[in-house]
């Protein structure tokens, strides 16, 4: 029989169509909450559900601008805060943990002390407990010290949330470079600091940014703590979407699918920037390229 | 002895900064210890100590709500959480979603990876619509598949009511609500295992593959042979991650079901927010709060025993 | 059962790897394409197994065109310059691996893969695993998994670069051996002259996509057809000197004039002759062809010696004339010492002429 062959590996625009199709099916009941945005209220609960329907940016403005029911005057609503809050505290966070654990994670590689496996067990364990255990203790912590709302509280929290798996990370990726170039650097009379930040980080930025985007996909989406620990100032868009479920009319669909899409866009858009990268920070490092 | 230069692992002379408690600071012996303690400070603070203090109020009979002096219990907290047939159910309902939402993410990971393996056009657009789903949030999933599931409104039963011409309620039913949740659940968290078993998948050297070609390999003994000890342990990391996660799970229980109908689907933790904050048992909260610790811990010691080993194996 | 390749080319985008090339390797013959880096030998070889796609061109097998055929249905062998041993198997089961697709029972597998241990000395490390093996072991199960068939023909990519010096002559002997019974045609391709010379039957010598000479390894050496083939093949590299021919006579003897206002007549082959007085070439000649004079001659130049180094049972020294840099090879005996003046010799026989466009000058025999 003779056909012909592709390179191994390789697949043309036909297999392009199957992904897609496939992709899509995965795709679609996000595709249905980005269309709920676009709907109108009665459209969102059409019988039988509409696929087709005329779109509105009605919601998209509700987002932002709320007409009470009770006063009858539009006002802005908080959401633009929520949205930098959310922000905010994520990108703070995260680097926060991705900068205390590059260093800590440098140590555990180069300045390795006895017990060092034991450390860095406690350290992850940290991250695998069920929130439920730590969760009272906090919110009393919270409580008592006065920072339950304010955004340092939550920030600090969420450092504490990403830490492990900067550490873990960032370890195996100082524990793949080569130490001859750093051996080299120092004996070019480079001090250690000039070592790790000229020689050390430079090689792992792209590692950093993995772990930099996994991190920011567990932190962003966080909602338990939220909603415990943010006051009315520092209120995560999370939180702020659940609190339009108690609404006074039912759950407004449209307003909450806008508040979704909207909310997807950044990490959405990070993802895709570093999506390559994000492959290294799922494996935890242990699969080279 | 000060003209000798001291040496620390890295094999550098230290640095004479002149005396105090800066050079004491800067020493390169403390320089490994230095550098953890920001990151051990913070984790201290905010994970280790509020689990010791949690683990001490184990052991009392503290309610939050009311302003009595805890009495000591010792273990009779553990003991009644322990003997409380309420929380084997729950226990079990746990289990049966943990298992399933899991074993299905396996699959469908798998077979998303397989597909992706392999470079087409446009392949990064079609990934990041596979990956969207990882990137909603918990509330917002919940609410919307609670939607789709809905008899009337939802999509879903709406196509099934095509098919079956029967109204379709899902969530009326124990088992059908364990199937809500199991499906929302898989269908967010699939990606994450199809992106661990692709970046497998990804790093088999293509030549074994040219290899395989040449020697006239059948797809199946390609798969058997070549691909899967690639992807054996990444498969493995895979399950206790998601295993452990799936443990955690509480929003999308309790935005979904509520933990319904009745308590079919209360998952311990969706029990355990119950008994802390509407009941605020809060002592006899953490006591099982612990018992899951527990569990978690040792589950959490498979999952780094895996690691550790896969990152031999690849060494 | 032979293999052909008529005006083969691969383009990848813009680029063109392979140029139009014509070859044929003949039913047990050994044939090594050798060339520097990117010269697009491997890219051949991959074209004959199937891994890539021709551009243009045929490949023919037994004289039917493949072109279409993916290599699993060309029914070749080929060891990968990294081996591509199964990690998760053993070696008695990388062995065995082509053997499933043929449909043999168990007990015929046992004995092939026994036969083949033997002929490579491997029936120690029958049981382990690739990860377990040295580098020389993991290129004789590479070799072993190929000539456990019996495919149209055998195709090795760089076999021997992975492994260092010593093993590398071990080596070349031992796969010389296996290679001369098998009775099928075979590609090698490699980047070290040595292997080529000592292994091949033939050699094709390839730069930027095209081949530049096809022939045994003692035309290739003696007789290169053009600049590049002269200093590719031979160590130490053959001199090359440019020259301007001032004059010949009617006997053959030519004049040449070099920058710096020297000269020497030697006798050469008459095609010389048809060059025009005034035109540029290039004279070679091999290290060890040079010959020394202590007094002028009409055929040397007057050089001084800048460096002497000892290579054991010969020497070679490193000449100046003024203008060009010459390197002569000699027994260890000859007194040699830096500084020295003497006169080296262009000895007719052994001197290459080259033309303006690289081609050789030499009339049909």
């Amino acid at each position: 029989m003779a056909r012909k062959h592709r390179e191994i590996g390789k697949a043309g625009w036909g297999y392009t169509a199957i992904a897609s199709v496939i992709g899509f099916i995965y795709f679609f009941p996000v595709l249905w909450i980005i269309l709920t945005a676009f709907k109108t209220r009665t459209d969102a609960l059409a019988v039988p559900p509409k696929l087709f329907f005329t779109p509105t940016f009605e919601n998209f403005v509700s987002v932002f601008y709320r007409t009470s029911i009770t006063t009858g005057t539009a006002q802005a609503t908080d959401m633009g805060l929520y949205f930098f809050n959310s922000i905010f505290i994520a990108f703070t966070s995260v680097g926060l943990a991705l900068i205390v654990g590059t260093l800590a994670a440098y140590a555990f590689s180069r300045y390795p002390l006895k017990g060092n496996d034991t450390y860095l067990f406690i350290i992850l364990t940290t991250r695998m407990m069920p929130p439920i255990v730590v969760i009272i203790p906090i919110f009393l912590m919270f409580r008592l010290s006065g920072l339950a709302g304010s955004y340092w509280g939550i920030i600090l929290l969420y450092t504490a949330f990403n830490i492990p798996f900067s550490v873990w990370l960032v370890k195996s990726f100082f524990d793949e470079l080569n130490p001859e170039i750093e051996d080299a650097a120092r004996m070019d009379g480079a001090n250690e600091r000039r070592v790790f930040f000229n020689f050390c980080i430079p090689q792992i930025l792209a590692g950093l940014s993995a772990t930099f985007v996994f991190g920011l996909i567990l932190t962003w989406n966080e909602f338990l703590f939220a909603l415990l620990l943010t006051g009315v100032e520092t209120r995560t868009v999370p939180v702020a979407m659940a609190r339009t479920l108690g609404g006074e009319v039912g759950v407004d669909y449209g307003l909450l699918a806008a508040i979704v899409t909207l909310f997807l866009i950044p990490i959405f858009f990070v993802t895709f920037l570093l999506q390559n990268q994000l492959l290294r920070g799922v494996t935890f490092g242990t699969v080279k390229k | 002895m000060a003209d000798v230069p001291t040496q620390n692992q890295t094999g550098t002379a230290a640095p004479q900064t002149g005396g105090g408690f800066g050079a004491w600071l800067l020493d390169p012996k403390r320089r490994g210890p230095l550098l953890v303690a920001p990151a051990i400070i913070i984790l201290f603070v905010m994970n280790i100590f509020p689990l010791m203090w949690s683990f001490g109020l184990s052991f009392f009979n503290y309610r939050a709500s009311s302003q009595r002096v805890p009495r000591f219990r010792g273990l009779d907290n553990y003991q009644d959480v322990l003997t409380d047939e309420k929380v084997w159910e729950r226990f079990q309902t746990t289990a049966i979603i943990v298992g399933s939402s899991v074993i299905l993410q396996l699959i469908v990971g798998f077979l998303l990876a397989l597909l992706f393996a392999k470079a087409f056009p446009m392949r990064r657009i079609v990934l990041m619509l596979v990956l969207t789903p990882m990137m909603l949030s918990f509330v917002s999933v919940g609410v919307f598949f609670k939607l789709f599931y809905e008899p009337t409104f939802g999509v879903v039963s709406f196509v099934l009511n095509k098919v079956t011409s029967e109204p379709f309620v899902l969530l009326g039913s124990p088992e059908g609500a364990i199937l809500g949740i199991v499906i929302a659940d898989a269908w967010m968290w699939s990606p994450f295992v199809m992106l661990l078993v692709l970046a497998g998948l990804v790093s088999v050297p293509k030549y074994l593959y040219e290899a395989a070609e040449i020697d006239r390999a059948s797809t199946w003994r390609t798969f058997r042979t070549i691909t899967f000890p690639y992807i054996k342990s990444l498969l493995l990391l895979a399950v206790l991650f998601r295993t452990i996660e799936t443990f955690k799970l509480f929003d999308i229980v309790y935005i979904i079901t509520e933990g319904g109908p009745g308590s079919s689907t209360e998952t311990i933790a969706v029990y355990l927010y119950r008994t802390a904050f509407q009941f605020f048992r809060t002592s006899q909260s953490s006591a099982l709060a612990y018992i899951v610790l527990f569990i978690v811990i040792v589950l959490t010691n498979l999952y780094l025993y895996s690691v550790n080993r896969r990152a031999e194996e690849v060494s | 059962m032979s293999i052909e390749l008529k005006k083969l080319t691969k383009r990848f985008g813009s680029l063109t790897a392979v140029d139009a090339i014509d070859l044929d390797v003949g039913d047990g013959e050994v044939l090594c394409l050798l060339g520097p880096s990117g010269c697009g030998k491997t890219t051949t070889l991959r074209m004959v197994a199937g891994l890539e796609a021709a551009s243009d061109g045929d490949v023919m097998l037994g004289g039917k065109r493949v072109n279409e055929l993916a290599p699993r249905e060309r029914n070749v062998a080929m060891s990968f310059q990294f081996y591509a041993l199964y990690p998760s198997l053993s070696v008695a089961e990388n062995l065995a691996f082509p053997l499933y697709a043929e449909q043999l029972s168990g007990a015929e597998i046992e004995k092939r893969v026994a036969q083949v241990a033997k002929t490579l000395q491997l029936e120690n490390i029958l049981k382990r695993t690739p990860g377990q093996l040295a580098e020389g072991e993991k290129q004789r199960v590479a070799v072993g998994r190929s000539i456990i068939r019996d495919p149209q023909c055998f195709l090795f990519d760089e076999p021997l670069s992975r492994l260092d010096v010593q093993l590398r002559e071990e080596m070349r002997g031992e796969i010389k051996e296996v290679l001369q019974d098998l009775s099928r045609p075979t590609v090698i391709v490699t980047h070290d002259q040595l292997e080529a010379l000592t292994m091949a039957d033939r050699i094709a010598v390839m730069r930027d996509g095209r081949i530049e000479q096809v022939d045994t390894p003692h035309n290739v050496f003696q007789s290169p057809s053009n600049l590049f083939v002269a200093g590719f093949i031979g160590t130490p590299q053959m001199n090359l000197v440019s020259a301007t021919l001032k004059g010949s006579n009617g006997e053959g003897l030519a004049d040449f004039a070099f920058e710096g206002d020297q000269s020497l007549k030697i006798k050469v082959d008459p095609a010389v002759s048809q060059l025009a007085p005034g035109a540029t070439v290039t004279l070679g000649i091999r290290p060890r062809n040079l010959e020394m004079s202590q007094e002028p001659t009409e055929d040397s130049l007057s050089t001084k010696i800048d460096m002497v180094e000892p290579m054991g049972a010969e020497t070679l020294a490193h000449m100046n004339d003024g203008h060009h840099d010459l390197r002569l090879v000699t027994d260890w005996r000859v007194p040699l010492a830096e500084g020295d003046h003497v006169h080296t010799r262009f000895p007719p026989d052994t001197t290459h002429i080259f033309t303006e466009d690289e081609q050789v000058l030499r009339s049909t025999p």
